[in-house]
């Protein structure tokens, strides 16, 4: 049918199926900020303007559209400049990967265009059909707020850092009152940071530009003629042996191109995990194998000319299944009588498949017993924590492609495209060299994305056809055959002497990591080393089995270990504080590490080669300070106000507080590497070419930051280019908290060479001792004030005289992981009749060390605390009893929204770590660990019940209640 | 999957299409669209017919079928319960396109709003080739073949007296594990309904809430449901004016 639309003021016919999605339709036509994030338009990506009104483009026949006026971003740049909506956007860092920003743009058109003055209450009604898993909401509010205001002619708020006083041994009482602008950040400054003149400040994002004009610019955006769509048939059940599969039918059906499965695509093991090489134990995966061990598993794919002859030859595969008894809980999992999911002869590195036993993880640094026994009391506390998903709006897609020297390039949401290559060139049978991973803008990925996941099925149906294609997983997909958060028991055994001191910590661990090893061993490693360091003990012992169940298969995911670990230890440390009478923050500071203390279990459970005679010492924390600056923020002292505590007009209702405490790591030492090279153009810009991978948290524009503040330009004038296999230097890839510190010292250690090749350049024609050449505002300057501009060096190194190019390429491995150290602190009210909890704010104080760009930074910690606020607070996997998830839908997995936030406030707490470049440690994930027990203490506190489970969602908070 | 799309310009000509067989009546679509693959059918888009008329006669609102639900929360006649239950229905997104009439014809069988009409006594008009009748929503919510082959064209209520809602769900927008309504019409009689206990919304006696046997699912047991039902009831009773007495 053709129908005839009125797009951004022009009108324009289009033909389009019945059925198809007005989505599918703009898409199609070059509308590329019209975004994917689910079938069912709870996602709000794809939200349009439709006659002035905000609706969901997924849910919308383009039939329905006929005749009416759409307005989309493309249609709101305006000549010579931005929208004062999308330079909002911009300048309040509401858009981290920018994914649903067009949409929160049009969102925030609408109602401006309806009510010029809006309330924030009516921003976050306006905004309340955009999902975002990024940025916790507060910036794009602001952002709206901010639009309104400058399009009304009001003067904004001013976006200015605010500078917090510190408080540490400060006497008297606390002011409590920050009344400045709520979208400015927070920063306690160290008189130990030197003065900077970039890095530190608010720089607007590298490709903020591109994002708010909604350019295509990910990975779905590609526009490739002759492209097939490639679907995966997945298993129905949650253990079972394919005894047949017959393609033939689907092969026979027009259109389609291509069938793999166990029996035409090779045999090659291999662990999914993106990570160094050797790949960690087991190779416990091929592309396609005779056995399914979850619902969601692999069992063929499918490339068709379009996506419903796919789906129909999904359907025409014919399988055989010989259905077999399926384990899903860690600990039946190691029963006798469990079924064993990996009964494969080939199966390769497993410490016992008979047993569903993946790895047993040791570790000690003294004699556990006789400590114990020497305690002068011992506590003992087993937890629960659950399965959760990433949830990037933007799920798993990638395109593979043959180029012109018949070299196979994949276009990927990855964020390990280095990984990537190497680790699916056996499975193809390419070498590497014939391999090219293209990462563009990345729709956040939160761990999910550090997985060689899905680009082997691309690149074996682009193999078999010759033609490019694509596939991108749906929302249910995502939900079930991606990865996941390692559900985990675990059990802490503590002894504490007559003075509160610990002096002996045992943390054992059943953890599961469902039918594949992938991130199975070094999570686990990371949740003993997460576990074990925040609080000095002489004797701390680890004891872990990894094992195999049915369950969707767990795998990296922001926190990768620490967020379950710290949910146990900061519940534990919390009730043994209130067992033996002592305020909680006392107990805990008592026995917390500090500057010059030893992170003694490190060495036991780090990666690559460890010498366990290095033992690393902490050199910076900013922790006294956080928690003195949360407890103002947080109001702490409310807890003894019995008024506040129990409101007398709400019968129902207790209000508590609670705090945890938070350590994390910055990279993994003598592991994670990152290269970066640097070049001057013409005009004295620069190429700056990162193998590091910007999956949406800001990581380019820090990096552009410490190259601009090295060679002495603006970040304007710094082009970033990231993560191509072919163009960029290698880095290991977005995880572990690396990015910031690791290609950070990259980029510095390049710029620092740059620098040198300037300033000798410069002295030239300065004629002056280059020891006295300064790098500023574009240009070299002698010590007597003349100066000549990095456009006139430029010139004269590459056209005039001694011609060279200026550039030079860095890399850079720490031995060191220096730890950010975080103040949690959650405020909740509880229905003790119902068990509902509500949660009111979330503040966290963090040391970072030095926040390179304070925006970035805060935006990390907000958008982090929300997404640990599900996971201790709404969201969970569910499960029949045959292992097929119930509630693979947002809605029913409940991420939080715009209209029902708590207050979120972060506070940067500045520290000097010598290690890292400018001073900064890592910020990315620390934001993932504190809430969940913050949370479960603060229930604790407005009511008395311990619960040593999450989430706290209604039905369990109640039972928890009534059996007390 | 949809083969075929109408926009019919008259409600006659919509009911003839209706009155086929494999025929899907789109609202808003934001329910309807969402489901992909299945059998085939053919869409009657009823967004040229109007239907969107609001407006109090003798005390009783009556709303078009095609009144979306951010008509609803706009609209200063509806009362400020049930613009809030609209509000909760569905995010602004869904919001801007939904229609009250979809909101029955799919019916949700968490739906506040749903819950809110019950507990308001609403009937709803349903046209077909030749004849029109007048149900109420409850009897549509128990028997949805008496959508059969019609349209809806509009809902009705009193928009009098006083209501209060309930709910309990795991965060403050979620669809609640258990919602109720209670509304005390103009001439005092009382209406519980609620939301999480059965198939779909009902109405209650509120003396009787044990007898209800509630379906489970992975946020709330048979037991918690029935549980919340009995709080959540009670609290309405208490908060309504004139109290739980009818």
């Amino acid at each position: 049918m053709t129908i005839t639309l009125t797009i951004n003021g022009a009108e324009r016919s289009f033909e389009c199926a019945p059925h198809e999605s007005l989505r599918t339709v703009l898409r199609r036509e070059g509308y590329y900020s019209v975004r994917f994030g689910s079938d069912t338009g709870e996602t709000g990506a794809a939200a349009v303007l439709l006659d002035g009104r905000l609706i969901s483009a997924d849910v919308m026949l383009a039939a329905q559209a006929d005749g009416h006026a759409i307005e989309t971003v493309e249609g709101l740049s305006q000549p010579g400049g931005m929208h004062p909506i999308q330079q909002a956007f911009i300048d309040t860092g509401a858009m981290q990967s920018g994914y649903s920003a067009p949409a929160m743009i049009l969102a925030t058109k609408a109602l401006i265009a309806a009510n010029p003055n809006p309330s924030e209450g009516e921003i976050r009604d306006a905004l309340s059909g955009i999902l975002d898993r990024e940025t916790g909401y507060l910036r794009p509010v602001h952002a709206a707020m901010r639009a309104a205001a400058i399009m009304r002619g009001d003067e904004p708020d001013s976006l200015g850092i605010v500078h917090l006083d510190p408080l540490l041994g400060r006497q008297g009482p606390h002011d409590n009152r920050d009344d400045q602008s709520a979208i400015a950040p927070r920063v306690v400054p160290s008189v130990d940071v030197p003065p900077t003149r970039i890095v530190g400040h608010s720089e607007r994002k590298t490709d903020a530009t591109r994002l708010a004009k909604g350019n295509p610019s990910f990975t779905d955006d590609t526009d490739l003629s002759r492209t097939l769509i490639a679907k995966v048939l997945y298993s129905p059940h949650a253990h079972a042996r394919i005894v047949s599969i017959d393609d033939s039918k689907a092969l026979a059906l027009p259109g389609v191109h291509g069938v793999i499965h166990n029996g035409n695509v090779a045999r090659v093991r291999y662990a999914s995990g993106g990570q160094s090489y050797p790949n960690p134990l087991p190779y416990d995966q091929v592309s396609f194998d005779t056995k399914v061990r979850y619902v969601g598993d692999r069992v063929a794919a499918v490339a068709a000319e379009t996506e419903e002859i796919a789906l129909t030859a999904i359907d025409l595969i014919d399988v055989e299944y010989e259905v077999l008894p399926a384990v899903f809980d860690e600990n039946e999992a190691i029963r006798d009588d469990a079924p064993v999911i990996h009964d494969e002869p080939d199966m390769d590195g497993a410490h016992d498949a008979s047993r569903n036993i993946v790895h047993h993880l040791q570790a000690a640094t003294g004699d556990f017993e006789t400590a114990i026994d020497g305690a002068d009391r011992v506590f003992t506390q087993t937890l629960r924590v659950h399965q959760v998903q990433q949830t990037p709006i933007e799920p798993h897609v990638a395109i593979a492609r043959w180029d012109h020297d018949d070299r196979l390039v994949i276009t990927s949401s990855t964020q390990v495209p280095f990984h990537v290559r190497r680790m699916v060139a056996p499975l193809l049978g390419l070498p590497v060299k014939r391999i090219r991973i293209i990462k563009p803008n990345i729709g956040g990925g939160f761990g999910a994305k550090q997985e060689m996941l899905i680009e082997d099925i691309v690149g074996h149906l682009t193999m078999r056809t010759g033609r490019p294609v694509r596939l991108e997983l749906t929302r249910e997909e995502e939900f079930v055959s991606s990865r996941t958060r390692h559900p985990q028991t675990i059990t802490y055994t503590t002894g504490i002497d007559a003075e509160a001191r610990l002096v002996a910590q045992r943390m054992e661990i059943i953890g599961n990591t469902g039918p594949y090893g992938t991130h199975g061993l070094t999570v686990q490693m990371v949740s003993g080393l997460r576990g074990l360091s925040s609080y000095n003990c002489p004797v701390k012992v680890f004891d872990c089995k990894v094992v195999y169940t049915n369950i969707p298969v767990p795998g990296a995911y922001r926190g990768y270990g620490a967020p379950q670990a710290l949910f146990a230890l900061e519940a534990h440390m919390e009730d043994i504080a209130a067992d033996i009478g002592m305020d909680s923050i006392a107990f805990r500071r008592l026995n917390w590490t500090g500057v010059g203390d030893p992170l003694d279990i490190a060495p036991h459970l780090g990666e690559g080669d460890q010498d366990l005679s290095v033992i690393p010492i902490i050199m910076s924390s900013g922790l006294e300070e956080a928690v003195l600056q949360g407890m103002r923020a947080a109001d702490w002292d409310r807890r003894n106000d019995p008024e506040w505590r129990q409101p007398t007009d709400r019968p129902h209702i207790r209000r508590g507080l609670g705090f945890a405490m938070a350590m994390h790591g910055t990279a993994i030492p003598g592991l994670d590497m990152g290269g970066a090279s640097l070049k001057i153009n013409d005009d004295g810009s620069f190429n700056l070419l990162v193998g590091a991978t910007d999956l949406g948290t800001g990581s380019d524009t820090v990096l552009a930051q410490i190259a601009a503040e090295v060679v002495g330009t603006g970040t304007e004038d710094i082009i970033v280019y990231s993560s191509d296999t072919d163009m960029t230097p290698f880095d290991t890839g977005a995880y572990a908290s690396s990015t910031t510190y690791i290609s950070g010292t990259a980029v510095k250690r390049a710029a620092d060479l740059v620098r040198g090749q300037i300033i000798d350049r410069a002295a030239i024609l300065l004629d002056a001792d280059p020891d006295t050449i300064d790098l500023h505002d574009s240009a070299a300057w002698s010590g007597d004030g003349r100066s000549v501009t990095l456009e006139d060096i430029a010139l004269s190194t590459l056209h005039l005289k001694d011609q060279h190019q200026i550039m030079a390429t860095a890399s850079y491995v720490s031995p060191e992981s220096p730890p950010p150290y975080a103040a949690q602190f959650a405020e909740v009210e509880v229905d003790v009749e119902t068990g509902q909890v509500t949660v009111l704010q979330l503040v966290m104080a963090v040391d970072c060390g030095v926040p390179i760009n304070p925006v970035t930074a805060s935006g990390q910690v907000e958008g982090g605390m929300v997404q640990a606020l599900g996971y201790g607070h709404c969201e969970e996997m569910a499960y029949d009893e045959n292992g097929r998830m119930v509630n693979a839908a947002f809605g029913p997995y409940k991420i939080y929204r715009a209209d029902e936030m708590p207050r979120l406030e972060a506070i940067l707490v500045q520290t000097m770590e010598a290690s890292g470049p400018f001073g900064a440690k890592a910020v990315a994930e620390i934001p993932k660990d504190g809430v969940a027990p913050a949370l479960r203490n603060a229930i604790a506190d407005a009511t008395g019940v311990r619960i040593n489970a999450i989430p706290f969602t209604p039905e369990r908070v109640w039972h928890a209640l009534n059996a007390t | 999957m949809i083969t075929k799309y109408y926009r019919p310009s008259t409600l006659e000509e919509a009911l003839a299409l209706v009155a086929r067989e494999n025929t899907v009546v789109l609202g808003g679509g934001t329910v309807v669209t969402a489901v992909r693959g299945g059998s085939d059918t053919e869409a009657v888009d009823l967004q040229s017919l109007g239907l969107v008329d609001m407006g109090v006669d003798t005390g009783v609102l009556r709303i078009g079928s095609m009144c979306r639900l951010s008509d609803l929360v706009a609209s200063p006649i509806v009362p400020d319960i049930l613009r809030d239950l609209a509000r909760r229905e569905a995010p602004n997104t869904l919001r801007n396109a939904a229609t009250i009439g979809g909101t029955i014809g799919t019916a949700d069988p968490e739906s506040q709003l749903l819950t809110g009409l019950l507990a308001f006594d609403s009937s709803v008009d349903i046209s077909r080739v030749g004849s029109s009748t007048v149900h109420t929503l409850d009897a549509i919510l128990g028997d949805s073949s008496l959508l059969n082959g019609g349209v809806i064209t509009a809902v009705s209520f009193a928009a009098t007296g006083v209501a209060t809602a309930e709910r309990t769900g795991r965060t403050p927008m979620d669809t609640p594990i258990v919602s109720v309504v209670a509304r005390r019409n103009a001439d005092g009689v009382l209406a519980v309904a609620i939301a999480g206990v059965a198939d779909r919304p009902v109405i209650v006696d509120p003396d009787r809430i044990g007898d209800l046997d509630p379906p489970s699912d992975f946020r709330g047991s048979s037991a918690y449901r029935s549980a919340l039902a009995s709080i959540l009831t009670q609290r309405a009773l208490v908060a309504i004016p004139g109290g739980g007495s009818s």
